[in-house]
């Protein structure tokens, strides 16, 4: 078998329909490393004990960290039942000026492991880190506490696999026989608590959040339930508690419609790809009547492969290119190219998404069925059934659910937070999953509150522009007063790709290289 | 007899604290040193970071603008000031052309790489261009429907064994060297003005003349000394507890923090030191015969401490040093200090050596303070 046909297919196409969105952030396409690869985690001393500490190293970070674990009941109301471990590392300070506070970063997904994503995490706060220590956190289900993986039939191969022909009702079901766990105890509210008993082991008194795209959630409740502990918050790509993040099919719409937009005022795109969007419907009915079989070479090992692409996978491998601004910028030639019947760019892209960024997609559904399930309204499923790729979603979705089982959230789980700390929300104008309109909503009852839109940034603000200085200026003052937000607006947009190589307008001279009449010779 | 001795080193003390200017020299440098070089690393630590918005000149701007913008999100801009013009990136005219071929389009840095205070901008300014050349390499794959992580074949790892007190080791070391220098420098005039000075002024033999032995006379000089050298320890540890914690050094990555139990460490480990460093200073000032020489003397004779001090902070030093006296001592601080297991034995042994070597030299001292010549100076 090769690496990339025992990608998880289960996850990959859950991935593609019902991510609520941390792969972006979670660098998919960060400036250094292209992809990620399965964290190695090396403890330097074994942690025998049961609330041991320890120093470990994580991948991408030569720093020694101090990791340790807590164990707790799985189900609060049993504690003599099934104990799971909850895993955490520390960043220290470089110099350790407030002991007593901590900034914790609150990973996305959900099921995404913020210890795997330490590096970045690390990168985007190497201000706040000069002074104090970064608290990261494996939420139950993820990373490495207690992780409800779904590893897939490894017989079903990504590329030539019919996604439509796919029972997701019995993958799901395949997954949770193999699963030791009580999957209705891996929702918002438990991890909530064991986080808590995380910060009372390290001695901190105040804590500073800062979550993204799910991880605000994660955040938000943090805010209702002990706010005493906190000292200020910090929310991008935030999902209001009010929000159920299905509406998520319509930012995706949003997202394709500003893609259209932005080629079409630039210049050299409108120039190269002046029909884009016919470009886009032409691809997207062909592919609605059947789907697209070919020949083609399997990205990774190069070995011939039958390519089996779907409209599934088409949008999919667009959506996840959404997320980050590099990726983005190739969107325009794959689209245009697919409309020539040229899938290898689509196929470069959908790739990447592959390896479902480390998602543990069993604690995934814990979360979606048991809090945002229920709370669709028929005028909610009505509008996402017509979005582009909102039916699969919410096929998908339902058949998993069905399955999965988990108890829905009590009705106040969804209201509004009411909290005077010092809180900052960053939200990205092109932001496919989590659109500004959602920061709005949750500021409606946050008293000490601002709001900052970054024009060129899609998901995950800190991670793209100076939003990273302001979250660092937050921390050290614990007040909104100074933050100056002009910083976000620096025109640091990505051009798009030309064709499969260049970004920059092409030259007469070069750009009609295939082309009988091209003039031999290059411009000076 | 104790009684006599205690008069004797309140006498000695009583002399030195008369003669304010001369003895306070050598406490101001335990005052002083730490002072200076705080305030030294904190103009190095602002001239060697780069700064958060670097301004650099960039040429043909217009023929990358996506490179351009990509740099000015990591905080490197374009200006047309004087200051930026000391880095230059020069990207070429036929960038477009070649990009659009997918090969490789030429950008150059131009740039005094010797200059201390460039070398951090042009570090990061080569790191974010080889991060954009490598992210448009992945695209480029990806567009080709190639996964990008086939050109990258190692995953390179680095597991840091560092801790952030042992990564400022280099800054440390010579902090302690400024601490064992201080046992050695505060004592050292009122040793001369004890000895050479008041054979001078014809005090000596008026003391010896005195109903006291050598030995006594000689155990209270060296107290003495040895209190003003604890002295000026303590001192140096007091203002550098204080001053160490004002320079920003986690913009070098660590931190350095004088704790009190190093400061307890170092005053238990420099106690022999300044035995050994009053009897030398004592020693060295009765064999001279005037002030004057006895300074000229000191100066020379202070050079070997202060030399195996100084290689063992520079970690320049042949294992045998860290059984000798000072240097011995000096390594076992470092080791503390950078959470190490302290070398016990060889602290050991050095710490015996330099009290042998103190105990010789007040035996020494005490011989040639009975021969007529050594008192009168002959």
């Amino acid at each position: 078998m090769h690496p990339s046909q025992s990608a998880n297919v289960s996850k990959a196409y859950l991935l593609s329909r019902c991510r609520l969105g941390a792969i972006g952030l979670f660098a998919l396409l960060s400036a250094q490393a292209l992809v990620l690869a399965p964290l190695a985690w090396a403890e330097a001393t074994a942690t025998g004990t049961e609330t041991g500490d320890a120093s470990c190293y994580v991948e991408g970070l030569a720093d020694r960290l101090k990791c340790g674990f807590i164990t707790v009941a799985e189900n609060p109301d049993k504690p003599a039942g099934r104990q799971i471990d909850i895993h955490y590392a520390v960043l220290p300070a470089i110099k350790q000026s407030h002991p007593g506070e901590a900034l914790l970063a609150i990973a996305g997904g959900p099921g995404q492991s913020a210890i795997d994503n330490a590096a970045n995490f690390d990168r985007i706060f190497t201000k706040v880190r000069q002074q104090r220590d970064i608290l990261l956190i494996d939420q139950r289900g993820t990373g490495r506490s207690h992780p409800l993986n779904c590893d897939s039939d490894p017989t079903l191969e990504p590329l030539a696999l019919d996604d439509t022909a796919l029972n997701i009702g019995a993958e799901a079901g395949r997954c949770l026989a193999k699963l030791d766990a009580d999957v209705t105890q891996y929702g918002s509210l438990q991890a909530l608590a064991d986080f808590e008993l995380v910060r009372r082991k390290l001695g901190y008194d105040k804590l500073h959040l800062y979550g993204i795209s799910y991880g605000t959630r994660m955040a938000q409740l943090y805010m209702r339930r002990y706010p005493e502990h906190l000292a200020s918050v910090t929310l991008d790509g935030v999902v209001p508690m009010q929000q159920s993040v299905l509406a998520i099919a319509g930012a995706i719409d949003r997202a394709f419609e500003l893609l259209l937009r932005d080629c079409r005022e630039t210049r050299a795109c409108q120039a190269q790809f002046p029909a884009l969007a016919d470009d886009l419907t032409l691809v997207e009915t062909r592919l609605a009547k059947a789907p697209n079989l070919s020949q083609s070479r399997d990205p990774l090992t190069g070995e011939p492969t039958p390519l089996t692409m779907t409209l599934g996978k088409f949008l999919g491998a667009i959506r996840m290119a959404l997320y980050m601004p590099n990726t983005r910028a190739l969107l325009p030639h794959a689209i245009h190219e697919a409309a020539r019947e040229n899938y290898q760019p689509i196929l470069g892209l959908y790739a990447l998404t592959l390896d479902g960024a480390g998602m543990a997609m069993g604690m995934h559904a814990s979360v979606v069925c048991g809090e945002d399930m229920q709370r669709l309204t028929p005028a909610l499923k009505a509008r996402t059934r017509a979005s582009r790729i909102g039916r699969d979603m919410l096929d998908g979705l339902g058949q998993t659910c069905a399955v999965w089982r988990v108890p829905a959230a009590s009705a106040d789980f969804a209201e509004p937070i009411a909290s005077d700390l010092p809180t900052l929300v960053l939200s990205g104008e092109l932001d496919p999953a989590t659109p500004p309109s959602w920061g709005e909503l949750a500021l409606a009852r946050l008293t000490h509150a601002k709001h900052f839109i970054a024009p060129h940034a899609t998901h995950g603000v800190a991670f793209q522009s100076c939003g990273n200085n302001l979250v660092a200026q937050l921390v050290e003052s614990a007040s909104l007063e100074d933050l100056d937000p002009d910083c976000l607006s620096k025109d640091v947009r990505r051009s798009f790709y030309l064709n499969a190589s260049t970004v920059e307008t092409i030259p007469a001279s070069a750009g009609k290289q295939t082309a009988a009449a091209a003039p031999a010779k290059e411009q000076p | 007899m104790l009684s006599k001795l205690l008069t004797l080193v309140r006498k000695e003390l009583l002399d030195a604290a008369r003669d304010k200017r001369s003895v306070m020299a050598g406490l101001y440098y335990a005052i002083g040193t730490p002072l200076v070089m705080c305030a030294l690393f904190m103009v190095l630590i602002a001239q060697l970071a780069s700064p958060e918005d670097l301004d650099i000149k960039i040429s043909n701007a217009d023929r990358a603008p996506d490179l351009v913008r990509y740099l000015g999100n990591q905080g490197i801009n374009h200006s047309d000031s004087e200051d930026a013009a000391k880095i230059r990136l020069v990207i070429s005219q036929d960038y477009p052309q070649q990009m659009a071929k997918a090969k490789s389009a030429q950008v150059t840095i131009i740039a005094d790489n010797s200059d201390e205070k460039l070398q951090t901008s042009i570090r990061r300014l080569q790191a974010q261009l080889q991060a954009y050349s490598s992210e448009m390499g992945s695209l480029r794959l990806v567009a080709r429907g190639i996964d990008p992580r086939v050109v990258r074949s190692l995953q390179i790892n680095l597991e840091d064994q560092a801790t952030p007190d042992s990564k400022g080791g280099m800054i440390l070391g010579i902090a302690i060297f400024t601490m064992i220098y201080s046992v050695f420098i505060s004592g050292m005039n009122l040793a001369i003005d004890t000895s050479a000075g008041e054979r001078e002024r014809n005090s000596l033999a008026l003391l010896l003349s005195h109903p006291l032995s050598t030995r006594q006379l000689v155990l209270s000089k060296i107290i003495a000394v040895t209190l003003f050298a604890m002295l000026g320890l303590v001192l140096i540890l007091l203002v550098s507890k204080l001053a160490y914690t004002l320079v920003p050094w986690q913009e070098l990555g660590f931190s350095i923090s004088i704790s009190p139990q190093f400061m307890a460490l170092m005053l238990a480990i420099g106690l022999p030191v300044a035995l050994m460093a009053a009897s030398m200073q004592l020693f060295v000032s009765f064999m001279a015969k005037t002030f004057k020489e006895a300074q000229s003397y000191l100066t020379m004779v202070l050079f070997v401490p202060l030399a195996l001090s100084m290689a063992a902070s520079y970690n320049i030093a042949p294992d045998a040093l860290q059984w000798l006296p000072v240097s011995g001592q000096q390594q076992a601080l470092m080791a503390f200090i950078k959470g190490r297991e302290i070398p016990m034995l060889q602290l050991l042994v050095s710490s015996l050596a330099t009290l042998a070597l103190a105990l010789a030299l007040a035996l020494g001292m005490e011989r040639s303070l009975k021969s007529e010549k050594v008192i009168f100076g002959l």
